[in-house]
């Protein structure tokens, strides 16, 4: 039997799904008909089934390792699981059998598979990381790069680094810091993602949560309909496309000084100062200043936007270092040491590469601002457009790709050159971001300051 | 004398090798007649439950493959009529009752035909292994695999057309040359 091009066409349009109802209707009126047909179509599709039906073995075969007969005990875990549940709707008592078994295989089932991972670096992951790896319950923690994740109901997880995910079931995530989005479909309503003061549950949609690493999370809806259960700090509600919500319970204690650090010489001639050593000091603004002070925050946060929306969320770094230990003239490099953490804030899929600029705050008189008072309108050296170029000069620029969380170390000739004309001990610094983002919600940059507990604080390193 | 009832123990050791038996060819049974994978996987427990209640009545020696394909098709079909309401995912009833009675007549064909599927596959270059990884590992439709490969979605859809047929060309007759491919 030759089948016609014409009907081999059709066959393969109809395992698509891509013939109209009408070819549809017509084509399996044809298939009940035809009997030539009929077989050359259950061939077809006996192998395409056959494909869908045994997914989960295809990167086993391609990578070609030796296949295991189909023993009767590789049939187990999911024969247990039907059982298992049959049992219980039938009130059959199995238990004493099972228990002959071992442990129940099917708790160890995968519920989603890592899709897609580019550029992705991992650390303290308890679930395999290499691409198309099955993920079962676990935790993956991604350093650096954007993973996704495919759900077996559909639901589809992007995670951008730095970030820590769990996954608890199939249906429930939880994100302990770092930043989500999540395409869910039908099969998939009701998937819940937790943060540590948020709870979103999705009703059919595409959303973003965030969790920061001190106590901020963040929902953004970008299509559909999602629920917040709330905790203490918010209410339950329904949040529609557009929408949003940002809850704060950052542990932070505006009156908690950190211990202070030390000047520490290493053999290589390096001298590292962190903000935290003798006068240093840290703190960010924001032009909305509506969260206050900003001097003691853990996290020093920075953004740029040129949209309107985003206007009050311009955010500005200044740190100060105390460099009276060291003898500025004998200073021929300079490096400042900064650590990135997720902010909570905004979702890096919004935010192209972003481009940094430090300043190095010219005038001295400058360098005495007080932490406690820090706000837009008190920081150094700095107009509404920008830092000001009469009391500050940019010495170095530095890149930060989208998903990259890595430590940054930033060099320059000028960085040097700057602090050899300090005379006052001290040596201050503004941190802008030059690049903006294609939506009001996108990251925000956060890095370590000295008050972010077990992480290294700015430093300014010498030699 | 009555015979002593079955022990338990023996009874769910027959059935579990039973099942090991026929496992593959029923799950792609109901794949062939069940367009969304979750819905089969639903059925395939549902048939599972059914199989294990009716254990104690199936004659051994008879054909397990027909009994376990005959409980599926009840499942599926009562599925259908439960699922009138979506239209789009329909295929009619007569329809899935003939290609259920062909997959019955192909039987033997078609289970030496999955058998062959594994070699088949190591036998695709590269290329041809990733667009499969995509549509049936990921489950991808043509349009995300388009996104993904940077290529038309007609040239998607015609590459994997072509990887099918090389496929059932391979199955059918296992000894081809690998060239062809």
């Amino acid at each position: 039997m030759r089948l016609s091009k014409d009907n081999v066409e059709r066959i393969q349009r109809a395992l698509e799904g891509l013939l109209s109802e009408e070819e549809n209707e017509r084509f399996q009126a044809d298939v009940v008909r035809d009997p030539e047909l009929r077989a050359a179509y259950v061939e077809r599709l006996w192998l395409h089934s056959s494909l869908r039906s045994e997914k989960d073995r295809l990167p086993e075969v391609f990578e070609g390792e030796p296949l295991a007969e189909r023993k009767i005990v590789r049939f187990w875990p999911s024969i247990w699981s039907s059982i298992l549940t049959g049992a219980a709707a039938a009130c059959l008592t199995l238990g004493a059998l099972f228990l002959g078994f071992g442990k129940p295989a099917l708790l160890q089932n995968h519920v989603a598979i890592l899709v897609q991972a580019d550029n992705c670096k991992w650390a303290g992951s308890d679930l395999p990381t290499a691409i198309h790896s099955r993920l079962g319950a676990g935790t993956l923690a991604l350093v650096e790069g954007i993973a996704t994740l495919r759900f077996k109901n559909g639901a589809t997880i992007c995670i951008e680094a730095p970030t820590t995910l769990q996954i608890l079931t199939a249906m429930h995530c939880r994100l302990i810091e770092g930043s989500l989005t999540a395409d869910i479909p039908e099969p998939a309503h009701g998937f819940t993602v937790d943060t540590p003061d948020l709870k979103v549950i999705d009703w059919g949609t595409k959303f973003g949560v965030t969790a920061g690493s001190t106590g901020h999370s963040q929902v953004r809806v970008f299509e559909g309909e999602v629920e917040v259960a709330g905790s203490s700090k918010v209410k339950n509600q329904r949040l529609h496309k557009g929408q949003g919500i940002h809850v704060d319970s950052g542990y932070s204690s505006p009156e908690q000084e950190p211990a202070r650090g030390q000047q520490v010489q290493d053999t290589n001639g390096w001298t590292s100062i962190p903000t935290s050593f003798g006068k240093g000091k840290d703190g960010y603004v924001r032009r909305g200043d509506d969260g206050g002070p900003m001097g003691f925050n853990p996290l020093l946060l920075v953004k740029h936007s040129d949209l309107e929306r985003s206007y009050k969320n311009e955010r500005r770094i200044i740190l100060t270092f105390d460099v009276s230990q060291v003898t500025p003239g004998s200073l021929t490099e300079a490096q400042l040491f900064l650590d990135p953490k997720p902010s909570g804030f905004g979702f890096p899929s919004l935010v192209p590469d972003s481009r940094f600029a430090v300043y190095g705050i010219t005038q001295e008189a400058l360098d005495e601002w007080d932490e406690g008072g820090l706000r837009w309108g008190t920081l150094p050296a700095s107009t509404e457009s920008g830092p000001d170029p009469q009391a500050s000069r940019k010495l170095a620029e530095f890149w930060i790709p989208r998903g990259g969380s890595g430590s940054v170390t930033v060099r320059s000739e000028e960085l040097a050159t700057f602090l050899r004309t300090r005379t006052n001990g001290l040596a201050s610094f503004l941190i802008v971001r030059e690049t903006g983002e294609s939506d009001p919600s996108g990251l925000v940059h956060g890095f370590a300051s000295k008050e972010y507990p077990g992480a290294t604080p700015p430093t300014l390193r010498v030699r | 004398m009555a015979s002593l009832p079955p022990d338990p123990g023996e009874l769910t050791e027959a059935y579990l090798r039973l099942l090991a038996t026929i496992e593959r060819s029923l799950a792609t049974y109901v794949y062939s007649l069940v367009a969304s994978g979750s819905d089969a996987q639903d059925i395939l427990q549902e048939v599972r439950i059914t199989m294990w209640k009716h254990f104690p009545s199936f004659e051994p020696g008879t054909n397990a493959r027909a009994w376990a394909q005959r409980i599926a098709l009840n499942h599926i079909l009562n599925y259908r009529r439960s699922e009138r309401k979506r239209p789009s995912l329909s295929l009619d009833e007569a329809f899935i009752e003939a290609i259920a009675s062909e997959i019955d007549r192909q039987g033997d064909r078609l289970d030496q035909q999955s058998e062959a599927l594994k070699n088949c596959l190591r036998k695709l270059p590269e290329p041809h292994r990733k667009i499969i990884l995509w549509r049936y590992y990921e489950d991808c439709g043509i349009e995300e695999i388009a996104q993904k490969s940077q290529r038309s979605v007609d040239a998607v859809y015609r590459l994997l057309s072509r990887v099918r047929e090389v496929l059932q060309e391979c199955v059918q007759r296992p000894n081809t040359h690998p060239s062809v491919l």
